[in-house]
């Protein structure tokens, strides 16, 4: 019995010994943040939750242990168009807005974190969607948007203009209502912007496009956030989107 | 007294000595003497690779993971696989909700590729003990086996690294152990090398269940058609600004991919050559002679399969796709046939020309005029199975005027489908004394058992077998692997892409013949349309439309869309629709109607599904992997 209880207190004496508070590395408590923004009206790029991220790669980690190579970490960017993480460690950085629905831009070297450091980035998108209008009439909904491609050299594909509904202010790729009744009503184009052109009858040298969607069935008495979103055939092909119009069903 | 006990201890221990030499060489392991210097050792070895070939069978978990990632040799619960199949991926089938995400399943078998090595590098020290001819056949043996390894490799990952050599972990420097990854063009090239060896090497003695030179040219024409296609298509992904494409690591330089079509075209005639036929033995029958195709295991089509027998090694794909309890006693249907699929074969139209359903007087009417092919690949209602028949329907209309566009789809908010009108119920309800539902669907709660798509599965379904022997890893239907109608669908599509159309639609005919098509040889169109943003001519996709057609839930068209570079806009909210059989109660007669998939559900596949993502742990070992695979 004796040597049970001792035995039992030799085993509490060693796990309180094998706790030990101290870590032989830093917290990571460097804040890296800024905004991605949308060249042509120089406010920040309407976009949906984490539609796609930022790559960061620690090149001070590659200074530190040489012969091992950085690989990238994502970070989120916010529907707002600002990205913001207070957890990293302190060093110097490459930065790349990678995959989302803009001009690819170059990488950028050597941003040095040491506490907190904002990094902006501007960038080109493909396509803009202005004049965004949503009709309802009885529980149908139409939309009438106007997508434009400010550049149309080398411009990929035209992919698809896509009507996004949600019940929720968060409204874009990443939280919208997947069904069958909307999805079936996006234009699904795959056509280079001259051949769209050729293909909706419309002068040669246009660069704006309207596209009407509808009707799309709604229920009375809830509340949509609805826009649009258009894409391109490049990379993962994400979303340039119109504003968000909120719509109260009667 | 004592003396004699001395001397008889003495003389004992002299006589039960214990003494001897133990360094003798054991004789119950197989060293690689044993293994190498004897034609049955060398098949001995070679088993162990043969059973984990990437073969995408009965038991393949299209999203399995870890070692043997999907490929599970055994009966390690693989009875589920069929639940998470290819086929319910690439949409051809709808069940369980299986989609591409996260970029893979870090197949990685270099564990196997070095086993084979270590044959194709030691197997010449044993040359004296055979003939040539042996030798030969062994070795080039050898080389398809480490083709079909690096197959399964290149069709996931593009280029990876081509290790030849046996690498030694401990006398190694990390120089020569860090591999680096190889173009795409250099490993589909390394997959060619080693199969012209085996072509070239090989006996044409068949075997059933174990590779010949015929099997080695089959697996030539389908992997160099895949290599065709990557590198004629990938330009159109939009990809170019990639590290991985930029490198050559995933996809090719376009003028690339004459060479490879041609390597497919000349493979596919060598096995022409071969001792096989298409199966025409249950003629003229033509749906049940397609049907038994798949059960024949003396077919002169079969070119390479997997065999089963039910006993140590069985399968449970009967138990997956025919409802119980009753076709089969285990398990419950898992998948069904899709509408937008069945509808590519010679269909019957479901509408007349004023757009209001056609009346049919019974509902196996369905099969009027449908193509045999497709009466072989699934079961519709009035098809008998294990001395049952297939009951199917979904509901009742209480009157039905007007078009079947006013159905919505089948969508609950259509006037036409008001609760009054629309009758629907689950198994043994009834109206008026007549049943709402067939005894297998569609019910209007659960999915399993439960005809979601309107018909149900007859690939592979082996109609022979008694009810109480369908059960958990008893099925014994072998895998065909290769078959003759594919190898002509890869020579047709070669020659296609090489500019010899007519040569192509010459084997279109004969895969059309047989499935008894209505049109057997359509006319070369060489009009160009672009579905997929890129231009393709008619006739070219319909070729492809055809290999969709023959080698449905084969698990190929999955690969298939990869390869033509469109699985991400072929599956791009996809909704799977479903057949769906009404009785119209103040007509006394049956309609048909094309419906959403009740679950309003859709398939995407993003545009990174071309490739699949180098395993992260494999990086994490050897950064000489990067770059990563596009859009990971």
């Amino acid at each position: 019995m004796k040597n049970i209880l001792y035995l039992m207190l030799g085993a509490a004496l060693l796990s309180l010994a094998s706790c030990q508070k101290i870590d032989n590395w830093d917290e990571p408590a460097a804040r890296l943040y800024g905004n991605v923004i949308d060249k042509y009206t120089g406010t920040n790029l309407m976009m949906d939750n984490n539609d796609w991220q930022i790559r960061i790669i620690d090149r001070t980690w590659e200074k530190k242990n040489p012969g091992t190579v950085a690989q990238y970490q994502s970070i989120a960017v916010m529907k707002d168009g600002v990205y913001n993480n207070t957890k990293l460690f302190s060093g110097t950085y490459d930065m790349l807005p990678y995959d989302g629905p803009f001009w690819p831009v170059d990488t950028v070297k050597a941003v040095v974190l040491d506490k907190e450091t904002q990094q902006d980035f501007t960038v080109t998108p493909y396509l803009q969607l202005t004049n965004f209008i949503a009709t309802l009439t009885g529980t149908n909904l139409t939309l009438t948007c106007i997508v434009k491609a400010p550049i149309i050299t080398g411009l990929p594909n035209l992919y698809e203009v896509k009507p996004f509904l949600s019940l929720t202010t968060f409204c874009g790729n990443s939280n919208y209502i997947n069904i069958a009744e909307y999805n079936n009503l996006r234009k699904q184009i795959n056509k280079t912007w001259a051949a769209e052109l050729t293909n909706l009858k419309l002068p040669a040298a246009s660069d704006a496009i309207s596209y009407t969607m509808g009707p799309l069935p709604v229920k009375s008495g809830y509340t949509y956030y609805v826009r649009v979103g258009a894409n391109v055939n490049a990379l993962s092909r994400r979303y340039n989107y119109s504003e968000i119009v909120k719509v109260v069903v009667p | 007294m004592k003396l004699k006990l001395i001397l008889f201890a003495a003389i004992f221990g002299f006589v039960v000595s214990s003494c001897h030499d133990l360094e003798l060489e054991s004789k119950g392991i197989l060293d690689e003497p044993a293994l190498f210097g004897t034609k049955d050792g060398a098949l001995k070895y070679f088993i162990q690779l043969y059973s984990k070939l990437p073969i995408e069978d009965f038991i393949y978990y299209a999203t399995g993971a870890g070692n043997t990632s999907g490929y599970r040799p055994g009966n390690n619960n693989s009875w589920e696989a069929y639940k998470n199949s290819q086929g319910q991926m690439s949409g051809e089938t709808f069940g369980w909700n299986v989609a591409m995400t996260g970029g893979g399943w870090g197949y990685w078998p270099y564990a196997e590729i070095r086993n084979v090595n270590v044959f194709i590098n030691n197997f010449p020290n044993y040359k004296d003990k055979y003939d040539v001819a042996t030798y030969n056949a062994l070795m080039g043996e050898a080389r398809f086996l480490r083709a079909f390894f690096y197959e399964g490799l290149a069709k996931r990952y593009g280029g990876v690294p081509i290790i030849s050599q046996v690498l030694d972990p401990i006398k190694g420097t990390p120089e020569e152990l860090n591999v680096k990854r190889n173009t795409e063009y250099d490993t589909w090239k390394f997959i060619y090398d080693d199969l012209k060896f085996a072509m070239e090497n090989m006996s044409s003695t068949v075997v059933a269940g174990r590779a010949n030179k015929y099997v080695a040219a089959a697996l030539m024409s389908r992997s160099m058609l895949y290599a065709g296609r990557v590198a004629k298509y990938t330009q159109y992904l939009g990809l170019g600004t990639d590290a991985a494409v930029q490198g050559g690591f995933a996809g090719m330089d376009p003028s690339k991919a004459s060479e490879f079509f041609q390597y497919a075209y000349d493979a596919g005639k060598l096995v022409e050559q071969g001792p096989y036929s298409l199966y025409t033995k249950n003629y003229p029958d033509k749906a049940t002679n397609f049907a038994n195709l798949f059960l024949d295991k003396t077919s002169s089509e079969n070119i390479f399969i997997k065999g089963y027998d039910g006993q140590v090694f069985g399968h449970t794909y009967d138990c997956m796709v025919s409802p119980s309890p009753d076709f089969t006693s285990f398990g419950n249907a898992q998948a069904a046939p899709v509408l937008d699929i069945m509808q590519m074969y010679d269909f019957p139209a479901l509408t007349d020309a004023l757009g209001k359903p056609v009346r049919f007087n019974k509902r196996s009417d369905i099969k009027n005029g449908m193509e045999p092919r497709l009466q072989g690949t699934c079961f519709f209602d009035g098809d008998v199975l294990r001395d049952k028949a297939f009951s199917i329907q979904r509901g009742i209309y209480v009157k039905f005027t007007g078009l079947a566009a006013d159905a919505q789809s089948g969508s609950n908010v259509a006037p036409i489908n008001s609760a009054a009108n629309r009758i629907l119920g689950i198994k043994g309800q009834k109206y008026n004394n007549v049943p709402i539902t067939g005894d297998h669907g569609m019910f209007t709660s659960g999915t399993e058992n439960n005809a979601m798509m309107g018909a149900f599965l007859r690939k592979y379904v082996d109609v022979s077998r008694p009810k109480s022997l369908v059960n958990v890893n008893k099925m014994s239907q072998s895998w065909i692997v290769f078959r003759l109608a594919e190898i002509y669908l890869n020579t047709a599509e070669a020659a296609y892409e090489l500019g010899k159309g007519t040569e192509a639609l010459d084997y279109v005919e004969k895969i059309r013949v047989r499935a008894g098509c209505q049109v057997t040889r359509p006319a070369l169109d060489q009009s160009a349309s672009s579905p997929y943003g890129y231009p393709i001519e008619k006739s070219l996709q319909f070729i492809r439309d055809e290999r969709v057609r023959e080698l449905y839930n084969e698990n190929h068209y999955w690969w298939d869309l990869k390869t033509w570079r469109i699985v991400d806009q072929v599956l791009n909210n996809r909704y799977a629709r479903a057949l769906t059989c009404y009785y119209v109660f103040d007509e006394g007669k049956y309609i048909y109607l094309n419906e959403l998939n009740r679950d309003n559900r859709s398939i995407t596949a993003p545009k990174s599904a071309a490739y699949e993502k180098i395993p992260q742990g494999e990086i994490n070992k050897n950064t000489n992997l990067l770059p990563q695979n596009p859009l990971y």
